[in-house]
């Protein structure tokens, strides 16, 4: 094709400019900022075709309107219209493919064939207004895909996979051309035939895409080259896209990357290009390697933060594309370590049997890919449609990563290739990523879905195929390969994913014995922030199983180190704290919002604090009543925030119904503590948040029973003093328990020496002993002993801690003075599972997670 | 030596699932759990126990003890079974064709063992040796031509007469082995060879000599492989059950050893169901301990350890302290004890000391119970501990007498009255404070070290 350039286009444009600009100030402004930088980067005059139609379009449009002549244009006009005719019967040709492809409802053939359309229009409608067929034929196509997609959407049978995804591809495509033509398509639908019968006339247009470069004339013009076509360059130079180019091609394109002026999505387009001309699958690999790569490089060069849906989606198909390429033969293999193959001028030819080897990284594509996606999800809006939309696609990027790994495994089947685990390990550490904090349901019709995407012929080893079905294995399976094959990170990620699952499907002894013998706990303050937030995450869940599980000592113990910092969105990566006191430097801030969870993988917070301040209660209440205003009482505290939260509210004045969920917790607690069970019951049952627990009203009940027990511990401890004798029928009336229950809570508090009491067995009562207040010097004469052995275990401590407990002084035999050392240690009674830790130390002799410090396990050793 | 008995042992388990427990005994019946972690002589005298209880059926044992014996060398009995399996008289021509191999096989092994087992008897020989293993074998070597191959002919031949039933010289065999061996892998076979024949020849003292010698074993050579060292130690805590109750002296020893750090976690992890033994050996060392510490801190160690387990491992006996120490439900506890009763019974291990076990458990009940109550009515009483009320009152004074507790009886309304004097606040103060001066010359000992 040819092309003419003169020195006049200058003043043309700014005439069309200055024309524009009576229509649409706003249009007028654009376009002279584009042909600033048209003019500033001369050389740059292909963007993409539809845009550029898009442009002629429009102001070809406004220029009808305005019809105005200038014979300077008409001049153009003339020329090319000799070329014309022939592109219009090409255009015909490919219009009529398109109408025999929407006749058998074939979307692939339309999608390519649609591509093929555009650009042949582009190069009419440089100098011309699109012509009337192609309208006729977009908004043909329009209608009659709107009409397949609200058929797909209706009927149940699916689209085979090529055909959905042409059909994907075309929606999106159809969008973004149709825009700029929809004057004209509307006009079209107005009035069919007359809008076809109507002349064409011959519109004058300034053909703004002849900005050329000063002074740089055409060279190598080969006018009505058939199959292939041209482009103009850099620097005008043409390029012609042959499969024999498409290495140098890619090499430049490679060349060029990371260097300034570089135009992506003009190589991107330039790429897809390539890639229909690609003939051998050698030269199609090559191709969608640097196009996916390509398309990545896209926003990192961009002020954007993440990648557009769009660009995501067609390398998510690319990427799909290779894949398959990939598995459809089987002697090419891409490797991170293949040696480059530098001779663009003959693709390698491996002799047969031999598999031939191409540098570049599927699984760094697939985590990049997954990468990309969860960036996205981080920056939109949670509650918008749109982010259910994005999310959908996790389901394709899933198949992905199946797909991956079955070729990574096949892979290393291939004993030829050295391939380390590495790779395998990265893939499946992806998967199981993917699926450990989803419900059973949901992962198995993500397995299932993705089994479907996958051809019949491929299974893996790892996970068969026939154990699809077989989802609570899964995530064990996947993490029992990791911990076998990898190492550090990998197989600590691993393990946790593991413990959360368990967690998160109650099984409670399961998760926390494996969460005590990973010894993590001693050794996570190593691992890098993301591992230490999964950690917390995982402690989080397995707090929650407790609480479900009705083990609301081990629930609080450890929630507590979450809960009770107070800074649980942070360690959960569920949201920026804004600090106070800013000493966030832009930068860490940037990371920390980099490491932000999607929200779908959000714990509820609410919920969390919920159950945290729920146990602490539980906890608290009688605690705080025992020690009543014995002197140590500032010692023994379970939960600051809980003892905070309570002060506040005990200060407040006024107490108005409860409105959130501390509200009732608080509310709950004073009533808990006045001795008024039932209220506390209701109130703690009234919190609307337990709906999101499974099977509330378990939960309910639960709560009611251990408030009723607690109630009665609570009242004991604050009413003792108060009485000489009660009956325990009383009692047992007054928190409607079981007078056998009331006994044993009562024995329980006696052989615990928490009250001064004793039972009477034939007048069924409690008798409380007298004299057993202690006078202030009494009281601080035992604060004073307790002080001074807590001075010898804290130096003892230290010492352990010097010498790393190698000295082991401090080992011998236990039961020093048995019932001494209950009150000496202010660990109290050992209630509930609180000897989680005792055995985590000495199963483990690290545990100490849940428990006492390091010396506290070794003495009781 | 050490290896197990998979095939068989799940053959033995499934003629177990079907003759399907009957009774309370039977359902919390350990057998199909113990199996697995003995070796195949041990498991016999476990099968004969069952053989001789009642509600069993006998042709089902009898197979399974063929099952179990089958891939043994004793062949005779073997037949025998057989013919009790079959009931006919006829023997199929298997049996004595092995019979014959055996026995051919055997004097082979004796002529080729006879010159170093007379070396070994002969003092003036014996006298020669030292402690050092390299030096005496080359000291046999050079002056009596004994070769490696020889030695190891003994241990082959120990291991056919284990398994031909003959205990006696297989330990014999096997001692002399250790004695010459320097392999280390199969001297630690030979230990746990000997250990089985000298429990199959009750030979109590040297069980328990051998125990020791296996733990060490464990603990030494196997401590840089934390699986193998739990597997081995579930081992020995299955096999140390038959000195455990049957050899008195041995109680005391084996009990501190599981409660040993390393022996509470292999159970914790890997068997709980020992925690039935455990407890039942704690409970009824009560009467037979008189350092009280020491059985308070381990009644103390069992209920937390019980406790934790209960998740994964319960039975009437845990439950009876799970009940008394965690729930202070006596009724419960009461209930259990009989049901414990019934499974102790029917137990290999604690069927004699099912009994002693019963007097105890009392005692415990009534002890917390005296412990908590401040009035308590004979009568009741009596009922609780499954007594007459005679006998309750003789209990209860023996009781008063035994533990030093402040308590009076009130024979006219049938009370006892129980007096708890409060914690004095001096003797608080002096129980805090008591250790404190030893854990500081302690503390400043490992300073200046």
């Amino acid at each position: 094709m040819s092309r003419f350039f003169t020195q006049g286009d200058s003043s043309s444009e700014s005439s069309s400019s200055d024309e524009e600009e009576l229509y649409s100030d706003n249009e007028a402004e654009q376009k002279s900022e584009q042909e600033e930088s048209e003019e500033e980067e001369a050389s740059e005059e292909e963007s993409s075709s539809s845009d550029e139609g898009g442009k002629s379009g429009a102001s070809k449009f406004l220029r009808e309107a305005a019809s105005s002549d200038e014979s300077e244009d008409e001049d153009k006009t003339h020329i090319v219209k000799s070329a014309k005719d022939k592109r219009l019967e090409e255009l015909e040709a490919v219009v009529k493919i398109i109408d025999n492809a929407v006749k058998i409802n074939d979307w692939s053939t339309i999608a390519t064939e649609f591509d093929k359309l555009n650009r042949q229009v582009a190069k009419i409608t440089t100098s011309d207004k699109a012509p009337k067929i192609y309208i006729k034929t977009i908004g043909d196509l329009e209608d009659f895909m709107n009409e397949a997609i609200a058929k797909q959407k209706v009927s149940t049978k699916k689209m085979n996979a090529t055909n959905a995804r042409g059909l994907n591809a075309m929606k999106q495509k159809i969008k973004r051309n149709n825009k700029d033509y929809q004057a004209e398509i509307d006009k079209f639908r107005d009035d069919k035939f007359e809008y076809m019968m109507s002349e064409e006339e011959e519109e004058v247009v300034p053909v703004e895409k002849t900005k050329k470069p000063k002074a740089v004339y055409t060279e190598g013009v080969d006018i009505g080259d058939d199959e292939g076509f041209s482009t103009v360059g850099r620097g005008g130079k043409t390029l012609q896209y042959t499969p024999e180019s498409i290495l140098k091609h890619l090499r430049s394109i490679v060349e060029s990357r990371g260097k300034k002026n570089t135009d992506r999505a003009e190589q991107i387009r330039v790429m897809e290009k390539l890639r229909e001309v690609a003939d051998t699958p050698y030269r199609t690999i090559r191709v969608l390697l640097t196009l996916i790569s390509t398309r990545f490089d896209l926003t990192t060069g961009s002020t954007a933060t993440f990648m557009s849906q769009e660009n995501w989606k067609s390398a998510e198909h690319e990427f799909a594309d290779l894949l398959e390429e990939l598995e459809s033969n089987r002697n090419m293999v891409v490797l991170e370590n293949a040696e480059e193959w530098e001779d663009d001028e003959k693709p390698p030819q491996p002799a047969a049997g031999e598999t031939l080897k191409i540098p570049g990284s599927i699984i760094s594509v697939v985590e990049r890919l997954d990468d990309e996606l969860t960036r996205s999800l981080q920056h939109i809006d949670p509650h918008t449609a749109e982010y259910i939309d994005r999310l959908k696609d996790e389901q394709a990027l899933y198949n992905n990563i199946l797909r991956a790994l079955l070729y990574v495994e096949n892979l290393k089947k291939d004993t030829k290739i050295e391939l380390n685990d590495d790779g395998a390990n990265r893939v499946v550490m992806r998967r199981l990523e993917h699926v450990y904090f989803k419900p059973a349901q949901v992962v198995h019709v993500l397995e299932e879905t993705a089994w479907k995407s996958v051809p019949a012929n491929l299974d893996s080893d790892i996970t068969p195929r026939a154990n699809d079905a077989d989802i609570d294995s899964l995530v064990q399976t996947l993490s029992t390969y990791l911990f076998k094959h990898s190492a550090d990170i990998i197989r600590a990620r691993a393990y946790l994913c593991q413990v959360y699952y368990f967690a998160l499907h109650d099984q409670y002894y399961k998760a926390r014995d494996m969460l005590l013998m990973s010894h993590l706990q001693e050794t996570i303050g190593n691992f890098p922030i993301n591992t230490q937030i999964l950690f917390n995450r995982t402690l989080v869940q397995v707090g929650l199983c407790a609480f479900r599980a009705n083990l609301v000592y081990d629930s609080q113990n450890t929630l507590q180190e979450i809960c009770g910092s107070g800074r649980q969105k942070e360690l959960l990566a569920q949201g920026v704290m804004i600090q106070r006191y800013s000493q966030v430097t832009p930068e860490q801030e940037r990371l920390e919002r980099q490491r932000q969870l999607p929200f779908h993988m959000h714990i509820n917070l609410e919920l969390l604090e919920c159950v945290y301040l729920t146990c602490s209660m539980l906890l608290e209440i009688p605690l705080l009543a025992q020690t009543g205003s014995s002197p140590d009482i500032k010692k023994r505290i379970i939960s600051k925030t809980y003892r905070r939260l309570l002060e506040f509210h005990e200060r407040q004045i006024f107490t108005g119904p409860p409105e959130n969920t501390r509200d009732h917790v608080m509310q709950a607690s004073r009533a808990l503590a006045a001795g008024e069970w039932k209220k506390s019951a209701k109130l703690i049952n009234d919190i609307k948040i337990w709906e999101l627990m499974a099977e509330p009203e378990k939960i309910k009940d639960m709560l009611s029973a251990q408030i009723q027990e607690e109630g009665l511990r609570t009242y004991l401890f604050t009413y003792a003093p108060f009485y000489d004798t009660l009956a325990v029928s009383t009692l047992a009336s007054m928190f409607e328990l079981s007078e056998r229950k009331v006994a044993a809570v009562v024995s329980k508090m006696i052989s615990h020496e928490e009250l001064a009491a004793a039972l009477d067995q034939v007048n069924s009562a409690i008798i409380f002993r007298k004299g057993v207040e202690l006078s202030r010097l009494q009281n601080l004469a035992l604060t004073l002993s307790d002080k001074a052995s807590g001075l010898i275990e804290a130096n003892e401590r230290t010492l352990e801690q010097r010498t790393q407990g190698t000295a082991n002084a401090f080992e011998r035999q236990g039961g020093q003075g048995g019932r001494g050392g209950r009150g000496g240690r202010g660990r109290g009674r050992g209630r509930g599972g609180g000897e989680g830790g005792d055995r985590g130390a000495s199963r483990t002799r690290g545990g100490q997670q849940f428990g006492g410090g390091a010396l506290g396990g070794a003495i009781k050793a | 030596m050490t290896d197990n008995t998979p095939t068989s042992a799940e053959a033995i388990l499934n003629g177990k699932s079907q003759s399907g427990p009957t009774e309370a005994a039977q359902e919390y019946d350990l057998l199909p759990k113990l199996i697995p972690h003995l070796d195949r002589h041990l498991i016999f005298p476990l099968l004969e126990f069952l053989s001789g209880q009642e509600g069993e059926d006998g042709t089902e044992i009898t197979k399974t003890k063929y099952e179990l014996l089958k891939s043994t060398n004793m062949t005779d009995y073997v037949a025998q079974l057989w013919q009790e399996i079959n009931d006919s008289d006829d023997v199929p021509e298997e049996f004595p064709n092995r019979r014959e191999e055996v026995l051919e096989r055997l004097s082979l092994f004796t002529q080729e063992t006879s010159q170093i087992d007379e070396l070994l008897s002969d003092d003036s020989v014996v006298s020669n040796l030292r402690s050092d293993k390299v030096a005496n074998l080359k000291f046999l070597e050079t002056n009596h031509g004994v070769t490696l191959e020889m030695v190891d002919m003994l241990y082959d031949y120990g291991w056919f007469q284990y398994s031909c039933g003959s205990y006696a010289n297989a330990a014999h065999l096997l001692d002399q082995f250790r004695i010459l061996s320097t392999d280390n892998d199969k001297a630690n076979s030979a230990n746990w060879g000997k250990l089985a024949s000298d429990i199959l020849t009750t030979q109590w003292d040297v069980v328990m000599e051998e125990v020791n010698k296996v733990k060490e074993g464990i603990d030494t050579k196997l401590f840089n492989n934390p699986l193998a060292q739990l597997q081995h130690r579930t081992w020995l805590i299955h096999w140390s059950l038959f000195p455990f109750f049957n050899y008195e002296p041995a109680r005391d020893q084996i009990t501190e050893l599981f409660f040993s750090p390393a022996f509470i976690n292999t159970i914790q992890t890997n068997c709980p169901w020992i925690l039935r033994y455990l407890a039942a050996a704690v409970i009824t060392n009560r009467s037979r301990t008189r350092n009280t510490g020491q059985y308070q801190k381990q009644l103390k160690d069992l209920v937390r350890v019980v406790r934790q387990e209960g998740y994964e491992y319960h039975d009437p006996v845990t439950d009876f302290v799970t009940a008394l120490y965690i729930d202070f439900d006596f009724e419960e506890a009461q209930k259990k004890l009989s049901e414990a009763e019934e499974v102790l019974k029917g137990d290999f291990f604690l069927s004699a000391a099912a009994e002693a076990f019963v007097e105890a458990a009392r005692h415990l009940i009534s002890e917390s119970y005296c412990k908590i109550h401040q009035r308590i009515d004979i009568k009741d009483l009596s009922k609780r501990l499954g007594l007459e009320m005679e006998e309750g009152e003789k209990w209860i004074v023996n009781l008063i007498r035994d533990t030093r507790m402040d308590g009076k009886l009130d024979y006219k309304e049938g009370t006892v009255l129980m007096n708890h004097p409060a914690n004095s606040v001096y003797q608080q103060v002096i129980e805090r404070t008591k250790g404190s001066f030893f854990r500081t010359s302690v503390l400043s000992a490992a300073v200046a070290k």
